[in-house]
């Protein structure tokens, strides 16, 4: 179980955490090569933390987080994040019902993908679909459809459609044609309108598509269900940041999704016992994000007559001498 | 007879002279024209290296409206780019007599345009640099690629459309290179030879010229309704309200042809006043072109009808907020400008014999050319900014566009490189295609002489006739019949 | 209440927490000039952030919940939920709480460790393998804030016993039926059953256990055995093997005891024949499509290539030049 976050005596345990990360998200031969570690180490005395790490067949292993420690893998190869995971099918189920909008799922999100703030891969909308019916809030990530028509249109396959379901972008590929962005019709992706701002933790991070950073200039970026995340054995940030249980997250082969206490459900009646639904349904995109309707809420409603258009956050373009003005 | 073959030659002389003149020297004003033009792609230039280097957050695209006014310009010089084919394959395939004079500069403004409207996507990317990776890993399911295939396919085919008359004509600018000014003259020499090909006016090689153009001029018509047809398809291939139409296709094949025709007046116009060529280009093709627009105009708006009045009637939830953005909007009034002022009214005007007068009709394509561009604008950035999902609580700048002084300066460039290209093209290469003009003087030529042998023939026979049966009657002269 | 549980994977993990953005490197595209502007509105940021804001503010009211955990690995856990008092007067999740966290052997309190909340308010710490128990054999954690900057003093304490589970089942049991035996660890080592507790029965997923039926809990008879029989057709994976779970949940004398066990219960998942077939949205174009534009443009460069063809054909003419008026 994870205590890096609530250890006092051991900061360098955040250091610690970072090569875990990569060791889990590691290759056929890193996964191997932390398992056979820990069949032959028997000196060294174990932390009692368990990691779980998958590896590229798929295979979950259990271990002790000291074991992995020792190795600095670089994540998966581009190859194999274009791959995915095999024989698994990510869903995530959104309850509209336990939404109170607090916005924790972009917090946590922003975190996590080292988001300037005037994006968001995770949106949380103000919704009323006509004058008499309920409004909602509407947290609203990447569907990651099974018919994507932003991969559809990419002339250059630097977004593809993974086999566990995921939509990723390659933006060492990726020509900022914005193909991609007009195509999706939910306003998913963002693009990276100048320089992104450096941050000093990003240095020396290795590009990887599962992870999106460190960005770059003129390319388009979006909610990746945080596949690092997943090969660690983790929920991606939105799901675990959510005070509210309100996101599940989970494998659509297994039938399960799990929020973010803990509670493990069956995905196929989750969605019956509740009437879940996907989103412009009649879009025919698929996506692999269903909710449940508001139905018995406990939080108050969003004030629809409250709705800015604007936000007071400065948005992140940054330009060079000239001012960048209006005509 | 004698004395007819000479007037013939003397005529066809004339008409030479009168093509070449303008190669001959570059006046005062040629050059001022040439400078500006320069300077305004100095600047485009300029803004665009800033582009590059900053990225495009320094042009007033914002993350709902990804697409401005570069990919606008994109469609609407490629929509210009029609021109060439549709005056030039269309009216040679008629075999209209009067398209003689004007054919040049159509398929000039179908090669430049469509050069440049080529060059706006690749402006309005990311990462240019990277611009390879379209032949490295280039999908065929993008309609953008189908965009690269048939532009590409297009500037090739309309390139030798362009090419292939010019060969007797550059034959002849070799021939009386002597008259040439002293500068340049190496260069031309060699230009004009290259060009040539080897040009000898023989049999086989005016018979394989006349098969090749025959061929180019069929092939060529559906290359260019698939180009256009396919920029279309770069917005209706997407579930964006507004652009998720089927007839969207037809719709900017119709606006290109409505809007190429007009700029090929514009370019008739230009031509017959700075190169004196009214002998030539006469009001009587003015008026005919004025026809052909105003029949592409009723096919324009026809489909303009189509696009707006079915999903009007219906109003479906995405859809009818963008529409009534249009109609009652924060758009309606350069939506309805751009219906009444640059479709109904063109209508109107060259409905009438007196609109289709030389600077009547001028001054109408131009309204039209104009609408047409901002047309364009019109298509791609209103649906951008009616996504499926509310636009709320975004940064100020994401929620509205109006392009800004980059965009402006890099499309003005674009304009200008348009600008300069003809204008070296004409300073270099006769603006019209000087043996087809021949070939119409020889065919009415000859049709005159024909008519006069037949009129002589038919007057000798009635005489005789009539001195055979009733030498009282006196001889019939004949009307005038021609085939 | 929320539900306190370990078994999953709850936690968020932060990344490593360092001053966003105007860090030590200045932005390397900007001019000298903006770079010194930047430096004078860094200066007034560190000014105004370095100054703690909790300083002024008023300790808030705090409590704390307790519950242990032992997990299949036999590993033991301790976890506190720390709630606050808000403006409002209700308690919510208190975030950045220093948890102070005690074993108490014989009437003394031995400090495990300090811990601080997550944004969930919640704090963990492992306990050793041998507790030190008291008379009735049962150890005793207390939780404590003490002294924190934030936050009112508050403890809670827990005191539970030992209990153990063994999963008795035939991994190839068409029946897929599961025993599980509850026993405590008496004084003398031997494992006594212990009757009338509640075990739940759960299934191994992804990202934590599921309840393996809509009634999966089952008493212990005097034998100290549940038994349950898990339904047919629940998805495992490409071998239809299957991990399962009993639990004792919320025991009021044992806590949270968990263990499992792999079975072959599960459906086979149907391993995709081809996750990439030909598709629009997939790197490889269906065949039809490929074929269509390579016709259509195929046609038309064959075309082009017999008119350069003719243009070749041109030049290389042989036939002498007779006269410019030659064409008919």
């Amino acid at each position: 179980m994870e205590k890096e976050n609530n250890n006092l005596e051991k900061p360098s345990n955040r250091r610690n955490f970072l090569k875990v990360g990569l060791i889990a998200g590691g290759s056929i031969a890193a996964g191997t090569l932390a398992i056979s570690n820990i069949l032959s180490c028997n000196k060294k005395e174990g932390s009692g933390v368990k990691r779980t790490v998958f590896t590229q067949d798929g295979k979950v292993y259990t271990t002790d987080q000291s074991h992995l420690q020792d190795f600095e893998v670089p994540p998966v190869s581009n190859d194999e994040a274009r791959k995915g995971i095999p024989n698994k099918k990510f869903v995530m189920v959104i309850d509209e019902a336990k939404c109170d909008g607090c916005k924790k799922c972009t917090e946590a999100c922003q975190k996590m993908h080292y988001t300037e703030s005037d994006r968001e891969w995770i949106k949380v909308f103000k919704m009323q679909d006509a004058n008499a019916t309920a409004p909602y809030f509407f947290p609203k990530p990447c569907f990651h459809c099974d018919n994507p028509p932003c991969t559809k249109v990419c002339p250059v396959n630097a977004t593809f459609k993974r086999q566990d379901g995921i939509v990723l972008i390659d933006n060492v590929r990726c020509i900022g044609c914005r193909s991609c962005m007009v195509a999706c019709p939910y306003s998913t992706r963002f693009f990276n309108w100048s320089a992104p701002i450096e941050q000093p933790e990003l240095e020396g991070m290795t590009y990887s598509p599962e992870k999106g950073i460190p960005r770059r200039m003129g390319t388009v970026e979006k909610c990746d269900f945080c596949p690092d995340m997943i090969r660690q054995g983790k929920m991606p940030a939105c799901v675990s940041g959510c005070p509210m249980d309100a996101i599940y997250f989970g494998d659509q082969n297994e039938d399960a999704v799990t929020n973010a206490s803990g509670v493990t459900v069956k995905f196929s009646q989750l969605l019956e016992d509740n009437a879940g639904y996907r989103h412009l349904e009649e879009l025919g995109t698929e996506p692999r994000v269903y909710y449940l309707p508001p139905k018995n809420r406990k939080y108050p409603k969003p004030d629809m007559n409250n709705i800015d258009k604007k936000k007071a956050g400065k948005p992140v373009v940054k330009d060079l001498d000239m001012g960048n003005m209006q005509m | 007879m004698v004395n007819e073959r000479l007037n013939l030659e003397k005529e066809i002389e004339t008409v030479r002279e009168d093509c070449l003149k303008p190669t001959r020297k570059w006046g005062r004003s040629t050059k001022i024209w040439i400078g500006c033009l320069l300077i305004v792609i100095a600047w485009g230039l300029y803004c665009y290296i800033h582009q590059l280097r900053a990225g495009l957050g320094v042009t007033a695209m914002r993350n709902y409206v990804s697409w401005g006014l570069y990919i606008s310009t994109f469609v609407f010089f490629i929509g210009i780019s029609h021109s060439g084919t549709l005056v030039s394959a269309i009216l040679r395939i008629t075999k209209q007599e009067w398209r003689r004079p004007i054919t040049r500069s159509a398929e000039l403004l179908t090669f430049v345009s469509l050069l440049f409207g080529g060059i706006m996507p690749i402006i309005d990317l990311g990462r240019p640099d990277r611009i390879a990776n379209l032949v490295i890993f280039g999908r065929v399911q993008s309609p953008l690629m189908w965009d690269i295939i048939s532009i590409c396919t297009y500037f090739v085919g309309s390139s030798v459309f362009l090419f292939l008359p010019m060969i007797p004509d550059m034959a002849l600018c070799r021939d009386r290179l002597t008259v040439c000014d002293t500068r340049f003259r190496k260069f031309k020499k060699w230009l004009y030879t290259k060009m040539a090909i080897g040009w000898k006016g023989t049999k086989s090689q005016w018979h394989r010229l006349e098969k090749s153009m025959t061929v180019m001029t069929i092939i060529i018509i559906p290359v260019a309704v698939s180009v256009h047809t396919v920029v279309s398809y770069i917005f209706a291939m997407t579930l964006r309200p507004g652009w998720n139409s089927t007839v969207f296709g037809p719709y900017f094949v119709a606006g290109a042809l409505y809007s190429g025709s007009a700029g090929v007046i514009l370019g008739m116009a230009a031509f017959r006043k700075l190169y004196h060529l009214e002998k030539y280009i006469t009001p009587r093709h003015f008026d005919l072109m004025g026809r052909l627009v105003l029949a592409l105009t009723l096919i324009y708006a026809y489909l303009n009808l189509n696009e707006y009045w079915i999903p009007a009637y219906k109003m479906a939830t995405a859809e009818g907020h963008l529409l009534r953005d249009l109609f009652s909007g924060s758009y309606s009034i350069v939506f309805w400008t751009l219906q009444f002022g640059t479709v109904l009214l063109p209508i109107i005007i060259l409905s009438i014999p007196k609109g289709r007068k030389p600077l009547m009709l001028a001054i109408t394509c131009i309204i039209i050319v104009l609408g047409a561009w901002v047309k364009r604008y019109i298509i791609v950035v209103p649906t951008l900014l009616h996504p499926f999902m509310p636009i709320q609580e975004v940064p100020g700048d994401w929620s509205s566009y109006f392009p800004n002084y980059v965009e402006f300066s890099v499309t003005a460039a674009a304009l200008a490189g348009i600008f300069l290209v003809i204008t070296l093209f004409s300073k270099m290469f006769p603006m019209m295609a000087v043996w087809e003009v021949e070939d119409g003087i020889k065919i009415e030529h000859d049709k005159q002489r024909a008519i006069d042998i037949r009129i002589q023939r038919e007057a000798e026979e009635a005489r005789s006739r009539a001195l055979e049966t009733d030498p009282g009657i006196q001889p019939i002269k004949p009307d005038i019949i021609i085939g | 209440m929320k539900i306190i549980s370990i078994y999953e994977y709850p936690l968020i993990q932060d990344r490593p927490v360092k001053k966003k953005g105007l860090g030590s490197k200045p932005l390397a595209t900007l001019s000298s000039f903006l770079k010194i502007k930047l430096l004078i509105v860094l200066a007034f940021a560190v000014m105004f952030f370095s100054r703690t804001p909790a300083m002024a503010q008023e300790k808030k009211e705090s409590s704390i919940e307790m519950a242990y955990f032992k997990k299949a690995d036999l590993t033991k856990w301790a976890v506190a939920i720390v709630t606050a008092k808000n403006t409002d007067g209700k308690f919510i999740p208190a975030k950045n709480a220093r948890v102070s966290f005690y074993i108490q052997d014989s009437n003394e309190l031995q400090l495990l460790k300090n811990v601080y909340t997550d944004n969930k308010g919640k704090a963990l710490v492992q306990l050793r393998k041998e507790m030190p128990l008291d008379t009735g054999r049962a150890f005793v954690v207390v939780a404590k804030i003490e002294n924190d900057s934030l936050y009112e003093d508050a403890n809670e304490k827990i005191r539970f016993k030992e209990a153990n589970i063994t999963i008795k089942l035939n991994p190839h049991d068409t029946s897929r039926t599961a025993t599980a035996v509850v026993t405590e660890t008496g004084k003398d080592g031997t494992e006594k059953p212990l009757k009338d507790i509640k075990v739940n029965f759960y299934v191994q997923r992804l990202f934590g256990s599921m309840p393996a039926a809509e009634d999966y809990s089952v008493n212990t008879d005097e034998n100290g055995e549940a038994v349950f029989t898990y339904a047919k057709g629940i998805p495992g994976d490409t071998a239809g093997l299957l991990t399962v779970a009993a639990r004792l949940d919320d025991n009021e004398q044992y806590g949270n005891v968990e263990n499992k066990a792999s079975t072959s219960w599960g459906t086979h998942l149907m391993v995709e024949k081809d996750p990439f077939p030909r598709a629009l949205w997939e790197p490889y174009a269906p065949l039809p499509l490929i074929l269509t534009i390579s016709t259509l443009f195929g046609g038309v460069w064959l075309t082009y290539f017999f008119i350069f063809n003719q243009m070749r054909k041109i030049k290389n003419d042989k036939q002498v030049k007779t006269g410019i008026e030659q064409k008919q």
